[in-house]
């Protein structure tokens, strides 16, 4: 490691969303009363770019927090507004919520987004953007896909689907197309300007059975074509497929991970890829690691792949010994710094870490 | 209702001094006198005018208790007992009473000594202010005076923090100075037994703020100190006062021993060797490992760390001193500085807040070209290091002493933040008790319930108990008697027993009531028509037809007349005393509903 913080939340948190200026969101996801949902000023030294060692302020700080009665499982910002987006159980409804003003801290709750036959549907995924107006794309399973303008709650796009696969991640391409991830693994493409013509299933990864998946996709740098960037799928037993929008037959590439089989459910998988290093993902909600893999080497043989550098900081720290070892619920990407990772697990541990370079590589 | 209200003086926001004055049931205590390190003039002591001009503080002020040594909150105590005139008592932990004047005094020697300052206390005033602490003893019950009493509990911050729980009668208010919750090298974490004061007093410096793991901070620590000592360089480690430096040099201590290193690792001498030997003389407010291994060995007798000459600093290679004073303002540490400030490869670490215009805090923020006494420009090559190890509670803390304490209020200050509302609502929402925030200045009244016994006669305690179901020790039960409020006791007693001692006479009440009745007959016919009528009706209460004509209900008396005027109606007269209201009250609508036609 360059660098190692180690924090403790008051409750765990299986989201980190980024917010303008730095800032970082957590969210408790209990079953009871009270998660709080808070908004954190990162210490000095992840606001920067050059690490500062031994900083005046190695602490987050609360800027501001909010109380949800339901436990929140996806939290997204409305871009360029003070609104917020949160989803979770008992149904796929969303609540909106509006952060701080001048005068207070506390995180208030607006409105709800509510959903037609929500009761009993799995919690929505969410994804927002605020192109012509601030949207926010939800839905719980494939017929249920719609975007919703925050601010009125007023539909303006329902997707023509035949399918009711549960989701497992939604997000914009671009301000006109949607890519959808089911639990089974199906991509499928929506364009919004063509509502009547049903979403496109894209290929669907080899040996389906039984597994969950979940994807990522990666912005590319301004200006180039969304679909030119590799969209990454992970499953439940560590296999992960690159696919390219664009030539969508076959996959780019595939590896499968190293990881503890069999897998312990897919409730916290995630992929992401890293922002600023070319061809490297991060993946996580097997154990209490992260992995970093360099997918420049990868081919199609879906060979298993050696990480390049695996967080074990959450299977150490916290409680020894007392109950379940720590499960990673979540992690994300740095914006700017190129190796720094934050990670959380179900201890309620959040970790910072710059992990160094090993030789040989750039 | 008795009221607590809370008075912060001083100015500013940041985390400068501690003062506060609280009124518990009309006595006034005073919590903390502390300076602010930042300014060099009268701002640095609270403003005590407010109370002053009330009369002399002697007479206004009860009592003034002080948490722990650190000069943000005993720093003004002198100028305040003996400059601006107080001759109570002063409480404080016995560790606290032996530290607070060492401190006094070497603050006091920089400031005027060195600085050359003359509104500042001198040397005598801090043996006169110390004359009169009185110092007390954790969980010990103190009675100020026959109202008033405290008690100290455990704060872990520093060695002798406590927290006090000043007590009148059954209000209470529990001041917690600075505490934490989490245990470290050598000191404990704080606690409280559930004690329910009606207001809880806490800091609130790390509210708002989720901190780095120690054992992250420690690990950057010592491998800063590691590569420097192992490029030959020195560390230059300017504390503050007790406290951080003993936790700082067990530290080292361990790690030099598990890397087996050889670099010296110096103590300045003067107050961090006192420091030492006031841990080993308090060794029972340390914590529990400490204590243990102090049997076999003394965690304060370091092998690797000696004492310091002046010389060794102009020693080559490699070495770590621990020098004083904390923020570099003068006295040794400076004088260290400026001899390695000049090398690259010395490194100096600030393991605590600055305050603007010290030397600590200019170099934080940057700069490395600094100007000295007599126009000495010093440059500054050596890196310059921070790192935080104070212990304050955080939010979880804060959240973790109310569970403990389970007080009706909470009040927080010395926070930095201004914004903390979220906080407030969690701690109202999840203990379901209101948190104050006052600025600095405010008063902040708080509303209690006071408790104000009463003693019960035996023979009316017996009475009432009698009457009606079993108490149950869960429910409350209602009982009927006189208050005596006589001198300053307070007694049920009951009415007759009340009326004795006052020399009272009794006043029998007896209420008569007419109802109309229409009946053509003969009086003692319509009479028995009414006696047979209720005997039917009230059948559990003794009804009876005397020979005189009249009916009693159990002791109420009914007697029929005819009307004067009109021989179809007659008037029943019904008559009964004040005891005997309700039954009265009842029979007369009964009556006024007419006889039945039926009844012979």
């Amino acid at each position: 490691y360059r660098d190692l913080h180690t924090f403790e939340l008051q409750a765990p948190t299986r989201l980190i969303e980024w917010a303008r200026e730095s800032r970082v969101c957590v969210a408790g996801y209990g079953q009871s009363d009270g998660n709080e949902i808070l908004q954190l000023i990162p210490p000095p030294t992840l606001q920067t770019k050059e690490t500062q060692g031994l900083c005046p302020e190695r602490d987050f700080k609360v800027e501001c927090g909010g109380f949800s009665k339901r436990p929140v499982y996806s939290l997204k910002y409305v871009p360029d507004t003070s609104l917020l987006v949160t989803s979770g159980p008992p149904d796929s409804s969303l609540q909106v919520w509006q952060t701080s003003a001048e005068d207070s801290d506390v995180i208030k709750s607006v409105s709800t987004i509510a959903t037609e036959n929500g009761t009993g549907q799995p919690w929505a995924k969410i994804a927002t953007i605020s192109a012509r107006a601030p949207w926010v794309l939800h839905g719980s399973r494939l017929d249920s896909v719609q975007i919703t303008e925050v601010e009125s709650r007023k539909n303006v796009y329902t997707a023509a689907s035949r399918g009711s696969e549960e989701l497992s991640s939604l997000a914009f391409l671009d301000c006109n197309t949607l890519l959808l991830c089911c639990a089974t693994g199906q991509l499928c493409l929506a364009d919004i300007r063509q509502p009547q013509s049903p979403v496109e299933a894209v290929s669907v990864p080899p040996a389906p059975c039984g597994e969950q998946w979940c994807m990522g996709t990666r912005r590319g740098i301004q200006g180039s074509e969304p679909s030119s960037q590799p969209v990454a799928r992970l499953s439940s037993r560590g296999l992960l497929t690159l696919t390219d929008l664009r030539k969508t037959s076959e996959s780019l590439a595939s590896a499968k991970a190293r990881v503890p089989s069999p897998g312990s459910g897919a409730e916290f998988l995630c992929v992401s890829w890293a922002p600023a290093l070319e061809g490297c993902l991060a993946i996580s909600g097997f154990d209490g690691t992260v992995h970093v893999y360099d997918t420049q080497s990868w081919d199609s043989s879906g060979r298993e792949a050696e990480p390049i550098f695996v967080h074990k900081g959450h299977a150490f720290s916290g409680a020894g010994g007392s109950g379940d070892p720590p499960l990673v619920t979540v992690h994300t990407w740095h914006l700017q710094k190129p190796r720094t990772l934050l990670s959380a697990a179900s201890d309620g541990s959040l970790h910072v870490w710059d992990w160094v370079q090993p030789c040989g590589k750039c | 209702v008795l009221l607590v209200s809370c008075w912060c003086p001083g100015a500013g926001q940041d985390v400068g001094r501690s003062c506060i004055l609280v009124s518990i049931a009309g006595k006034n205590v005073m919590l903390d006198c502390g300076m602010h390190m930042g300014y060099n003039d009268d701002r640095r002591f609270p403003d005590f005018s407010y109370i002053t001009q009330n009369g002399r503080l002697t007479d206004f002020l009860d009592c003034v208790i002080i948490s722990h040594f650190h000069l943000d909150h005993c720093g003004a105590l002198p100028y305040f007992s003996e400059m601006v005139g107080y001759d109570g008592p002063i409480y404080m932990t016995h560790p606290t009473k032996a530290i607070c004047p060492i401190l006094l005094e070497d603050y006091r020697k920089i400031t005027v000594d060195k600085k050359g300052e003359t509104n500042f206390f001198t040397s005598q005033m801090i043996k006169d202010c110390m004359k009169k602490v009185v110092a007390v003893h954790l969980h010990q019950t103190v009675q100020v005076d026959e109202e008033l009493e405290i008690k100290a509990y455990y704060a872990g911050h520093v060695l002798g923090a406590a927290m006090f729980q000043i007590k009148v009668g059954c209000e209470s208010v529990v001041y917690t100075g600075d505490y934490n919750m989490t245990p470290d090298r050598h000191l404990g974490a704080a606690w409280i037994d559930k004690c329910r004061p009606d207001l809880l007093i806490s800091e609130s410096t790390y509210a708002t703020t989720i901190r780095d793991s120690k054992r992250c901070r420690e690990r950057d620590f010592l491998k800063k100190v590691h590569e420097t000592v192992e490029r030959g360089g020195k560390v230059l480690i300017p504390v503050f006062a007790l406290g951080r430096a003993q936790e700082l040099c067990i530290l080292l201590e361990t790690f030099w021993e598990r890397m087996n290193l050889k670099a010296p690792i110096y103590f300045s001498t003067g107050l961090t060797e006192k420091a030492n030997h006031y841990y080993k003389l308090f060794i029972t407010w340390t914590n529990q490992k400490i204590r243990k291994t102090f049997v076999q060995r003394n965690m304060f007798e370091f092998k690797h760390i000696k004492a310091f000459d002046r010389a060794f600093a102009d020693n080559p290679g490699p070495m770590v001193v621990f020098a004083t004073p904390g923020m570099l303002h003068a006295g040794q540490s400076l004088q260290i500085f400026r001899k390695w400030a000049g090398n690259e490869k010395n490194m100096v670490i600030m393991p605590g807040y600055c305050v603007q215009g010290t030397v600590g805090h200019k170099i934080l923020s940057g700069q490395r070209k600094l100007e000295m006494e007599g126009r000495q420009i010093l440059e500054v090559k050596m890196q310059v290091e921070y790192m935080s190890f104070s212990a304050h509670a955080d939010a979880k803390g804060i959240m973790q002493l109310i569970r403990q304490a389970e007080p009706r209020n909470v009040l927080l200050v010395h926070g930095e933040a201004k914004k903390m509302e979220f906080l407030k609502q969690k701690i109202e929402q999840e203990f379901h008790v209101s948190c104050y925030m006052p600025a600095n200045g405010e008063t902040t009244t708080i509303l209690t319930n006071p408790c104000i016994p009463v003693d019960i006669s035996l023979g009316l305690l017996k009475r009432e108990t009698a009457i009606g179901p079993l108490p149950d020790a869960k429910k409350p039960k209602l009982m009927h008697g006189t208050l005596l409020m006589k001198d300053n006791s307070f007694r049920l007693v009951s009415p007759e027993q009340a009326l004795k001692e006052l020399g009272l006479a009794e006043h029998q009440l007896r209420f008569t009531c007419r109802v109309h009745i229409q009946d053509p007959r003969k009086e003692h016919e319509t009479v028995l028509r009414v006696y047979n009528h209720l005997k039917g009706v009230l059948k559990d209460y003794s009804v009876q037809h005397l020979p005189d004509g009249s009916i009693t209900v159990e002791s109420i008396l009914i007697q029929a007349t005819a009307h004067s005027e009109d021989q179809g109606t007659k008037v029943l007269l019904v008559s009964w005393t004040y005891q005997d209201e309700e039954l009265g009250s009842y029979l007369t609508s009964l009556l006024k509903k007419g006889l039945p036609q039926s009844t012979p």
